[in-house]
């Protein structure tokens, strides 16, 4: 039994999204689509220096341009109320350069902002503005400037270091990313429009709305309740839409400044420098076990990099105090200033990052000890509490993961020793890595609006940037009240409706489920007190008596004292019954703790002459509670996995050091896997519910498929060629020069 | 974009009395509006030759004529090519993506721009881009650069796949020029390499259009492969290629064909390692004497030494995957 | 035509790279003292003719607007999105004549006299498309944003008969990017509607 009671089966739930329609016919609107009368077009213009400060900027023959409205620049644009003294620019907590002042800290910097009449008059206005700068030294070569980084204890020591230095086998490497960037297939947008001074609407591209909302309230000091946030559709996010970055008050500058609503959607290459990105990092791994292969104690190590201007923290090494038991353990990070855009969270933040290391170093060691990885990894496990915090873990199927996915992939056939088994020029290899993901839950509103007919319309302000958070509350809706999916519509990403937090960190579900299980019930409360003016036996009835269907309301089961809603709509005099609820976390968190888990195999094939590396399988085995909606959750993964090639084996934004600057920002520089890149990606759940995290019992699966990935598939490259590849990404020039 | 006029010439000879300085031919358009986009190309007018232009594929008495507008998927699906000229298709299929191939003509395809990262972001260094700004690549990045026939003023590559294979098959490009009368270049002329001038990619006369390539008639239809090793599976410009194509008698090579893309400015023959393999057995220990041939000829910059061996292992592959096409 | 080309800006001399004069003195006539002449033309527009989805449209565009932004940003099909503009992602795709092609790399009045389907195009009356009802079935999106792209690539790839295999579907929908990694619900689409 756990904290929250189950009032339903695992029912089979139709496939299909809710907003499946809208999508396959393009008729959904993302921000950029909204059409809105005497919009006008704004082109930001980047700085083309790191570091420094603006000279002078002439922007007389951009003004020239028919159809030119103005320009912004530090010198002329708009206050912002936040911006006008240090400290309150503190206080709003927006550290990103807007046109607020002359100095330079990073390339891409908006300088300049064109409006125009039209899209192309803007285009070609913005290359017309020229810049002048006093050019400072610029730091952007990570890999020089950490050393000179002193790094320091993140989260308490368990044991000692002394207490393993003798131990039998003793691993120590060092491994390296290198930026990626999340790329979502929308590019940011904002299309900001004014009425009067102290009101604002905003369709705007983000994974929260209510943070949009709140922050854009403080910069420019109008209250909340006069912004009104439009994200309906969300072209992906993967953690850029979880800030609120310099388009959106730069959008809303120019439509006071014109007066007119404006309407900013990046470029490519902007997306590259102004939304944030994953930053490159450097690990230390030293991890040791004993002859039997009992993990003694692990250090880990973790840098990485960050803007000069705000600093952001990954917590890299956070994974190792998770999946595995170890008595000593040390972790260890810094932040590494550079003078390059902010980065962000990305897609598995930090635990990505900080799995690869301690992934590959447990796979490392694996072949010292010459025992399976495999197993290695299961006699390590640490599936009955945490041993962070040393609370149970509510759910932890971890084991069953790496047991489900080694049969799929059939892990024993495997040759144990790498550098084996060959077709042709093509060697083969197997690899296997896990990954864990906090299993977090925030406090959300939705509400419901029941319509004579007895259709309902669930609503929140939360997001769905793509991971089917509307279908999972459709589904949970239906099983809940028994109401048909087809009368059950959803409405999300308005910061009008009951507010929500941002969708990211894979708490979307988590966090909403709860919400729209107090609001059924809320639901089912208001009915049964209308009902009982009909019949008695509804008064003081309790949620769990109360049974909801297409006909009406019931007592205990279907028929029973059945009074439909159209007589309770009649008999009332109503329009629509309106309800709302919210639901958090409670005291369940003190006594547990809570994680998704998901157990990665790989199978490789790398060539032998050109270094080309090849993924004949993916497997993916995920704990994640109950799985509401298996075809979302399973996309969530392969999808998740996908990723994980990528940024294993491609992606990686080259930096400059000479000029200061990112190289080849744009998708065809910039390489994250085309659909030819991934194999069909086998996907399964254990599907057991987590009866502690909230009242569906499901966990979030967005990150876990990720987390892991880049392991296993070096793991695999390994076991393939006898070559450890620890740099990230494993290209094949890499390949092909790297010593077995 | 910069403003221009557009204007839709209905005869060969309009489109080259057009054709001023400022103006630039308008075909399939998917390098040039991309350049235009970003301000790289700045033509004054436009001229669509989209109805000037033949779209046939024909044979002739020497081999095969494909006319300037026929579309990369055409030529790549075409039965003539397919069975004469198997290699033109198989390194078309390799490069840009389905959409791309079915807007592309051939002609355009000749006369695509390098992707050099330094080229495409003006406000770097370029000597291509702009002739004295220095080589923003030779002092920065240099993993996708040229390992042979660079010079310090460009060391960026020349980015088709077709133009290897047709670089491989001695094509000829035929043009029209100002005195709208046909004449044509055999392809190894048809680029050049940078020499002091790299804002200049090709030979072709200023006021000239390319109205046809044709491919002799040759014995490489059955022993034939096109090999492109990349960063990712598809859709990805060259980290080298390979076109190979053997002329077997028996398991004799009478005659070998062997061009690179990835590597140079220009599409680049291996003339030494094709006439080493003429004559010799076509077995493994020939085509790694060939590739080791093949490496003595390049010049890998700092940063791009990878090129070197992933080029040997490439054509060995591409050799023996000649033997098995 | 030639007279109205230049604006008054025609003759006024200025600097074209900045970038490259850090040195120069703070002040704005410091700009006008390069004698580079500076050429700024005057927009051009032009009436076109176009059928979109069948339907007719008598239009007056810039020379420079590509296919993807009149759709977009004059004739409300927002249906066929941005995703890169550079020809990089395949979002943009439509068909001219049948055709896939990049609507991005496309100038519209380019495609006078030629037919033009969109993602609005696609499905005949209330009925979706097979593709499309295979993408809901297969889940083959998540955010959907490159969802009409890779529909009307995905129909494109069945015209063309490249749906012998996996891999061939694959590597003939590679054109297409998804950040989302939505690629085994595309392929499956694509198999479902190829049988």
């Amino acid at each position: 039994m756990g904290f929250f009671k189950r009032k339903h089966e695992l029912k089979k739930v139709p496939e299909g999204r809710v907003e499946g329609f809208y999508k396959v016919t393009g008729s959904g609107k993302y921000a950029a689509e909204y059409k809105l009368e005497n919009v006008c077009y704004a082109v930001l213009v980047g700085s083309t220096i790191a570091a420094g400060e603006i000279i002078d900027i002439n922007t007389d023959n951009a003004k020239d341009i028919e159809g030119v409205l103005d320009v912004l620049t530090h010198r002329n644009r708009p206050q912002i109320p936040a911006f006008a003294d240090e400290a309150k620019a503190k206080r709003a907590g927006f550290s990103l350069p807007v046109l607020h002042t002359n100095k330079i800290f990073f390339r891409g910097q908006p300088v300049a902002l064109v409006i125009a009449e039209t899209l192309e008059d803007a285009n070609y206005a913005a290359s017309l503005v020229t810049v002048s700068y006093k050019t400072d030294q610029a730091k952007v070569d990570f890999d020089k400037e950490h050393a000179t980084v002193p790094i320091a204890a993140t989260g308490k020591e368990r044991g000692s270091m002394d207490a393993w230095s003798n131990a039998p086998h003793i691993r120590e490497q060092a491994y390296t990313i290198r930026n990626q960037v999340h790329n979502p297939m929308e590019m940011h947008a904002t299309i900001a429009v004014w009425d009067g001074d102290k009101k604002l609407k905003l369709y705007d591209k983000n994974q929260g709305v209510n943070n949009v909302q709140q922050t854009i309230s403080r910069l420019f000091d109008i209250p909340p309740a006069n912004i009104e946030v439009f994200s309906e559709y969300v072209g992906g996010g993967f953690g850029s839409g979880l800030k609120v970055w310099s388009n959106v008050p730069l959008a809303i500058m120019a439509a006071k400044q014109v007066n007119r609503p404006v309407k900013l959607m990046l470029t490519r290459p902007q997306m590259f420098t102004l939304v944030g990105y994953r930053p490159q990092s450097w690990q230390n791994v030293r991890i040791g076990a004993d002859a039997n292969g009992k993990f003694l104690g692990i250090l880990h190590q973790a840098k990485h990099g960050t803007s000069v201007f705000d600093n952001y923290g990954e917590g890299i090494t956070r994974i190792s105090r998770l999946v595995y038991n170890f008595g000593n353990l040390k972790t260890e990070s810094a932040t590494v200033p550079l003078n390059l855009g902010a980065p962000t969270w990305m897609r598995g933040p930090g635990d990505c990052t900080g799995a690869f290391a301690l992934e590959s170093a447990i796979d490392e060691l694996s072949y010292d000890i010459k025992k399976d990885p495999l197993q290695l990894r299961l006699d390590n496990l640490a599936v009955i509490n945490d041993p962070d915090t040393g609370k149970p873990w509510s759910t932890n199927f971890l084991n069953e993961c790496m047991t489900k996915g080694a049969e799929m992939i059939n892990w024993k056939s495997r040759n144990p020793l790498p550098a084996q088994t060959k077709e042709g020029e093509w060697m083969i290899g197997y690899g296997v890595a896990n990954g864990m993901w906090f299993a977090g839950r925030s406090k959300a509103s939705a509400s419901i609006i029941m319509q004579k007919d007895g259709s309902i319309t669930v609503q929140t302000a939360m997001t769905d940037i793509g991971t089917g958070t509307g279908t999972g509350m459709q589904n949970i809706a239906h099983l809940e009240l028994g109401i048909s999916h087809d009368k059950i519509r959803i409405k999300l990403g308005n910061s009008n409706l009951p507010a929500a937090p941002s969708q990211g960190g894979s708490t979307g579900l988590s966090t909403i489920s709860g919400a729209v299980a107090a609001v059924c019930d809320a639901l089912k409360m208001k009915l049964a007190g209308y009902a009982s003016s009909q019949d008695a036996i509804f008064k003081d009835a309790k949620p769990e008596s109360i049974v909801l269907s297409d006909s009406g309301i019931a007592y205990q089961q279907a028929g029973n004292h059945l009074i439909s809603f159209d007589k309770i709509f009649s008999k009332e005099n109503l329009q629509t019954i309106e309800v709302e609820a919210s639901s958090g976390p409670g005291e369940e968190r003190q006594k547990y703790a809570f994680c998704s888990g998901a157990s990665h195999f790989c199978k490789v094939r790398v060539h032998t002459k050109t270094g080309k590396v090849k993924i004949d399988r993916h497997v993916c085995v995920v704990d994640a509670g109950y799985v509401v909606n298996k075809l979302a959750a399973a996309n969530q993964v392969s999808g998740a996995a996908v990723g994980g090639i990528g940024m294993t084996l491609s992606e990686e934004q080259l930096v400059d050091s000479t000029h200061g600057c990112f190289i080849g920002g744009d998708l065809a520089g910039y390489h994250f896997a085309v659909n030819a890149d991934a194999p069909i990606i086998e996907v399964d759940f254990i599907n057991k519910i987590d009866p502690n995290i909230n009242p569906s019992g499901a966990k979030g699966v967005g990150e876990v498929g990720i987390i892991g990935a880049a392991a296993a598939i070096a793991n695999a490259i390994f076991h393939a060629t006898g070559k450890r590849l620890r740099d990230l990404p494993i290209t094949p020039d890499k390949v092909l020069l790297a010593k077995s | 974009m910069r403003p221009f006029t557009l204007q839709k010439p209905t005869t060969i000879g309009q489109a080259v009395s057009g054709k001023k300085e400022s103006a630039q031919f308008l075909a399939g358009g998917t390098n040039l509006l991309d350049l235009m986009k970003k301000h790289i190309s700045q033509p004054d007018r436009l001229l669509d030759i989209n109805s000037v232009l033949s779209e046939k594929i024909e044979s002739t008495a020497g081999g095969i004529r494909i006319g300037a507008n026929v579309r990369n998927s055409a030529a790549a699906a075409n039965e003539l090519i397919l069975s004469k000229f198997p290699l033109v298709s198989h390194a078309i299929l390799k490069g840009a993506s389905p959409q791309i191939r079915n807007m592309a003509s051939m002609a355009g395809n000749l006369l695509q721009r390098t992707r050099c990262p330094y080229f495409y972001d003006t406000s770097l260094p370029c000597n291509k881009r702009k002739a004295g700004s220095g080589c923003g690549a030779l002092k920065g990045e240099t993993r996708m650069a040229a390992i042979v026939g660079h010079n310090p003023q460009c060391v960026a590559v020349h980015p088709s796949d077709l133009c290897i294979a047709l670089s491989a098959l001695d094509a000829r490009v035929i043009i029209n020029g100002k005195d709208n009368k046909e004449t044509s270049i055999p392809f190894k002329d048809f680029h050049k390499l940078p020499g002091t001038n790299p804002e200049k990619d090709n030979n072709l006369p200023a006021n000239a259009i390319i109205t046809a390539i044709e491919i002799p008639s040759n014995p490489f239809n059955k022993n034939c492969s096109y090999l492109k090793l990349r960063d990712r599976e598809s859709y990805a410009f060259a980290l080298v290629s390979v076109a190979a194509a053997l002329q077997l008698n028996g398991n004799r090579i009478v005659e070998a064909r062997l061009a690179s893309g990835g590597v140079a400015h220009k599409p680049w023959r291996w003339y030494e390692a094709e006439k080493f393999l003429k004559g010799k057995t076509a077995d493994l220990s020939n085509f790694k004497q060939a590739a080791e041939i093949i490496a003595r000829e390049t010049h890998p910059l700092n940063g791009n030494e990878f090129k070197v061996p992933m080029l040997k292992g490439a054509i060995e592959v591409a050799l023996q995957n000649c033997l098995t096409a | 035509m030639e007279k109205q080309k230049y604006s008054r800006r025609f003759f006024l001399s200025t600097s074209a790279m900045a970038a490259t004069l850090a040195f120069i003195p703070v002040g704005v006539k410091a700009f006008y003292n390069n004698v580079k002449k500076l050429v700024i033309p005057l927009k051009e527009k032009m009436a076109i003719k176009l059928s979109i989805n069948k339907a007719k449209y008598n239009l007056t565009v810039d020379t420079r607007t590509t296919l993807l932004d009149l759709v977009r940003e004059q004739l409300d099909l927002t249906g066929t999105k941005k995703g890169c503009d550079h020809g990089q992602c395949g979002a943009c795709t439509v068909h001219v004549n049948g055709q896939r092609v990049l609507s991005c790399l496309t100038l519209a009045a380019t495609v006078q006299g030629k037919e033009v389907t969109t993602i609005e195009g696609l499905s005949q009356g209330s009925e979706l498309h097979p593709m499309q009802q295979a993408f809901i079935e297969c889940d083959g999106f998540q955010c959907g944003y490159c969802t009409p792209g890779q529909i009307m690539s995905a129909v494109g790839c069945v015209n063309e008969g490249h749906t012998h295999s996996v891999e061939e579907i694959k590597e003939f929908m590679s054109g297409n990017l998804c950040r989302c990694g939505a690629y085994n619900g595309i392929v499956q689409s694509i198999q479902k509607v190829a049988k």
